[in-house]
C-alpha cells in the first residue's frame, strides 16, 4: 500500500482477486461519470465497472476501506479520505454516522444526551410501556399466572388449613363485605384458607383476585379480626393496582434494554446493571407496599371498619419479631414504625371525613 | 518460520466516538440501532486488528442482527413467561428441552461469525456440529461445576477443540488439540489462589462475627416472615460477594492459561502455527481494572478498557508462518445462522480469538 499514485484522484492500495488471500498493490480511482477502475502497479487494467455495481463499505474509524465487486474481487486501502474524496463529486462519501462520530467537542454534548434520555427513558418511558402493556393484557394472563403460582405453592410450602370452621364462615362474610366495596366487587375475589408451614403468619395476593390467608396470622391476630381485615384489605390493594403485573412487566422491559445494550458496554457492566435493576425493584416494591397501606386504610373506612387495623398488625409483628428497623434500603417493604405512623395517621385524616 | 505478530490499532480516542454514537442511537431508537451499533463496533475492532499487513473484516449486515436479535429476545420472553404461566411439569419439561436446543444454537452462532469474519478476502468457516457443541458447553459445563472445577481441564479441552479446532480458513483446516497435562499445569496457580483466598476470606469472616457477637446482633430479625426474605436475600449477597470477586479472579488466571495452552497448539493449514504469550496477573489486572474504570466513570471510560484489552491480546498473540499466506480461497458463499450468533451474544457466550 506504499505505491503512490499515479493519476491525482487516484487512491492506493491492494487488490485480491475473486475470493483469493493473494494481494497485489493497486490503484483505483473514480470517474465523473461513476466508472470504478482499478489498474495494478504497472499500469494494467484490472477492473472496470460502474459504481452501481461496487459495494463500498461504510467509513468506521480509520479501519481500512473495503470496495466489494460483484465477483467477489476486493479492493482495500487505508486512505480513507482518499475514497471519500473520490467519491464526493457522486454525492456520496464517509457518510452521517462517520461524521457524528468525529472525535470532536460536540461528543460531549452526546454523553449528557445519553445521561439525560437513560434517566427519562427509565423515569417515564419504562413506567409508559408498562402501563400499555397492563392495558393490552388480555385477562387470561392474570389468571393463569396465579393459577400456576397457587399449584406451585400448594406443593411446596402450604397446605390444608386447620382454622375451625366458624371462624372461617366469619372471615369469609367479612372479606366479602370488604370486596364489594371495590370496583371489581365480591365475585372478583376468592379468600382462601391454607396452612403457613414454613411461611408463618402470612397472607399474599394472586393477581386474578385469590387472595391467600394462613391459618398462623389468624392465630397471630388472636382476637383482633379487624386486623386480619387490615391486611386483607392491603392485599386487595395490590391485586385493584395490579402490582404483580407492574413489577414482571418493569422487569421484563429493563432487563431487555439492557441486553440490546449490553455488546457496548461489556458483559461485567452489563451483570452489573442487571442486578442493579433487581435492587431498584425492590426500592419499587416499597413504594407499592405503601400505595396498598393507604389503599387498605381507604378500603376500611369505606367497609365500615376500622381505618387504623393494619397498624395493630404491624405492632404485633413488631413485637413478634423485633422488626424496628428505621428504614432498610434492601427492605421490600417500608420499615414497620414508618408504617404504623403512616398508617394511624392517614387513617386519622380519613375519619375527618364521613363514611360513604 | 517467520514471526508475524498480531497489532491492534485502534484507540480510545477513535473508537469513543464510535461508541457514544452507538449508545446514543441505540437508546433513541429505543435499541432498533443496536444491530447497527453491533456491526460498526465488531468491524472497527476487526478492522483494526492486524496480522502481517492485513486486517480482518466483518460482513454481518445489521438487518440481518436486528432479525436474529429479535427472534432471540422472543424465544427468550416465551422461555421465560412460561416458568410462570404454565404449570411446573410443563415448564420443567420446556426448560429442559431448551438446554438441550443451547448446542445447536452455539453451533450455528459459531458458524455464523466464522462466516461473517474475513481475512485477506478469505472468509472463515466453522464445521462444528451439535454433538460436539453438547460436549463442549453443556457436558463440559457440568463436569467443570459438578467437579468443583476439578476437572476444569477436560472440559476446557473439549471447548478449545471444538470452537478453534473446527475453524476453517477459506477450505483449509485448522487444528486445535490441547495436551490435557498441560491443560492442568495452567490449574495449578487459579487452584492455590482459590484456596488461599477462601482460607482468607473465612478467616476475616470469623473475626468480623466474633467481633458483631459483642453487639446487640438481633438474630431473630431475619426470621422467616413475608416481611424479611429480603433481608436474608441481602445478607446472603453480602457474605457472598468476596467469594464472587475471588471467584473472577481464579477464572481470569485460569482462561489465561488456557488461552495460551490452546493457542499454542492451533495449527492452521498444517504449517502456520498461532502463539499466545499473555501474562495471567497481567491480564486479570487488566481486566479488573478495566471493570472499575468502567463502573466508576458511568461507562464513560469504556471505549478506553475495551481499546486497552484488545490492544493487550493482540500484542501477546502471534503467528508462526511457514510460506506465504496468499494461496487460500475463499469458499463460503451464504452464512445463515444470525439467531445462533445473536443468541450467544444476548447469552453473553464468549469465546475469544
Amino acid at each position: 500500500m506504499a505505491s503512490e499514485p499515479e493519476t491525482p484522484g487516484a487512491v492506493a492500495g491492494r487488490w485480491h482477486p475473486p475470493s483469493s488471500s493473494r494481494g497485489v498493490a493497486a490503484s483505483m480511482r473514480i470517474d465523473a461519470d461513476g466508472v470504478v477502475s482499478v489498474a495494478d502497479a504497472e499500469g494494467h487494467l484490472l477492473k472496470e465497472v460502474t459504481l452501481v455495481s461496487v459495494e463500498v463499505s461504510p467509513r468506521v474509524g480509520s479501519i481500512p476501506r473495503r470496495l466489494t465487486f460483484g465477483d467477489g474481487a476486493v479492493f482495500e486501502t487505508d486512505d480513507n479520505d482518499g475514497v471519500d474524496r473520490a467519491l464526493t463529486p457522486l454525492r456520496r462519501g464517509a457518510g452521517l454516522i462517520h461524521n457524528l462520530e468525529l472525535f470532536r467537542p460536540r461528543l460531549a454534548i452526546f454523553v449528557v444526551l445519553v445521561i439525560a434520555l437513560a434517566a427519562g427513558i427509565y423515569r417515564y418511558a419504562v413506567p409508559l410501556l408498562v402501563e400499555v402493556a397492563i392495558a393490552a393484557t388480555p385477562p387470561v394472563v392474570p389468571r393463569l399466572l396465579s393459577q400456576s403460582a397457587l399449584v406451585s405453592l400448594d406443593q411446596t410450602v402450604l397446605s390444608e388449613s386447620k382454622l375451625d370452621e366458624p371462624s372461617r364462615a366469619a372471615l369469609t362474610e367479612g372479606f366479602a363485605g370488604l370486596a364489594a366495596n371495590t370496583p371489581r366487587g365480591a365475585e372478583g375475589y376468592k379468600l382462601n384458607f391454607r396452612d403457613g408451614g414454613s411461611i408463618g403468619p402470612n397472607a399474599f395476593a394472586l393477581p386474578d383476585g385469590n387472595l391467600v390467608l394462613t391459618d398462623q396470622l389468624v392465630t397471630m391476630m388472636k382476637d383482633d379480626r379487624e386486623a386480619v381485615f387490615g391486611v386483607l384489605a392491603h392485599e386487595i390493594g395490590h391485586v385493584e393496582r395490579e402490582h404483580s403485573l407492574r413489577q414482571l412487566y418493569r422487569a421484563a422491559g429493563v432487563t431487555g434494554l439492557v441486553l440490546l445494550i449490553g455488546g457496548d458496554i461489556g458483559s461485567g457492566a452489563e451483570d452489573i446493571l442487571v442486578q442493579g435493576a433487581a435492587l431498584m425493584s425492590l426500592s419499587y416494591s416499597r413504594h407499592q407496599e405503601a400505595e396498598a397501606d393507604r389503599y387498605s386504610v381507604e378500603l376500611m373506612h369505606r367497609a365500615g371498619r376500622d381505618p387504623a387495623a393494619l397498624a395493630r398488625f404491624f405492632e404485633v409483628m413488631r413485637d413478634q419479631f423485633h422488626d424496628t428497623a428505621e428504614t432498610d434500603f434492601l427492605s421490600t417493604h417500608p420499615a414497620t414504625p414508618q408504617r404504623i405512623e403512616e398508617t394511624r395517621r392517614y387513617a386519622e385524616e380519613l375519619s375527618k371525613e364521613p363514611a360513604r | 518460520m517467520r514471526r508475524e505478530p498480531f497489532e491492534f490499532l485502534g484507540t480510545a480516542r477513535e473508537y469513543f466516538g464510535i461508541w457514544i454514537v452507538n449508545v446514543l442511537l441505540t437508546i433513541v431508537t429505543v435499541g432498533i440501532y443496536s444491530a447497527w451499533a453491533k456491526v460498526r463496533r465488531q468491524r472497527y475492532f476487526q478492522g483494526s486488528t492486524r496480522l502481517a499487513g492485513a486486517s480482518f473484516d466483518y460482513h454481518a449486515r445489521p438487518m440481518q442482527i436486528l432479525i436474529g436479535r429479535i427472534i432471540v429476545l422472543v424465544i427468550l420472553a416465551a422461555y421465560n413467561l412460561s416458568a410462570y404461566f404454565l404449570p411446573q411439569i410443563v415448564s420443567g419439561i420446556i426448560g429442559i428441552a431448551f438446554l438441550f436446543a443451547v448446542p445447536w444454537f452455539v453451533a450455528r452462532g459459531l458458524r455464523f461469525r466464522a462466516r461473517v469474519t474475513s481475512y485477506r478476502n478469505v472468509r472463515f468457516d466453522f464445521t462444528g456440529g451439535y454433538g460436539g457443541a453438547f460436549l463442549a458447553y453443556l457436558l463440559g459445563g457440568m463436569l467443570a461445576w459438578g467437579t468443583l472445577g476439578l476437572l476444569a481441564p477436560i472440559a476446557s479441552q473439549w471447548m478449545w477443540n471444538y470452537t478453534l479446532g473446527n475453524l476453517r480458513y477459506g477450505d483449509r483446516p485448522i487444528q486445535c488439540d490441547p495436551r490435557l497435562e498441560k491443560l492442568y499445569g495452567q490449574f495449578v496457580l487459579p487452584a492455590v489462589v482459590f484456596f488461599a483466598g477462601v482460607v482468607l476470606i473465612v478467616g476475616l469472616g470469623v473475626i468480623a462475627f466474633v467481633a458483631a457477637i459483642g453487639t446487640d446482633l438481633d438474630v431473630e430479625n431475619y426470621l422467616p416472615s413475608d416481611f424479611a426474605v429480603i433481608g436474608i436475600i441481602a445478607a446472603i449477597y453480602a457474605a457472598l460477594l468476596p467469594f464472587f470477586l475471588l471467584y473472577v479472579l481464579v477464572g481470569l488466571l485460569y482462561s489465561a492459561g488456557t488461552r495460551n495452552v490452546a493457542l499454542n497448539e492451533t495449527i492452521i493449514d498444517g504449517r502456520h502455527v498461532l502463539a499466545s504469550n499473555i501474562g495471567r496477573w497481567r491480564f486479570a489486572w487488566i481486566a479488573i481494572s478495566n471493570f472499575f474504570a468502567t463502573i466508576f466513570t458511568i461507562g464513560l471510560l469504556r471505549p478506553w478498557a475495551a481499546v486497552r484489552m484488545a490492544r493487550y491480546l493482540a500484542g501477546a498473540t502471534a503467528l508462526y508462518s511457514a510460506g506465504p499466506l496468499d494461496d487460500y480461497l475463499s469458499t463460503v458463499k451464504d452464512s445463515e445462522g444470525v439467531v445462533g450468533s445473536e443468541f450467544m451474544d444476548i447469552e453473553g457466550f464468549d469465546f475469544g480469538f
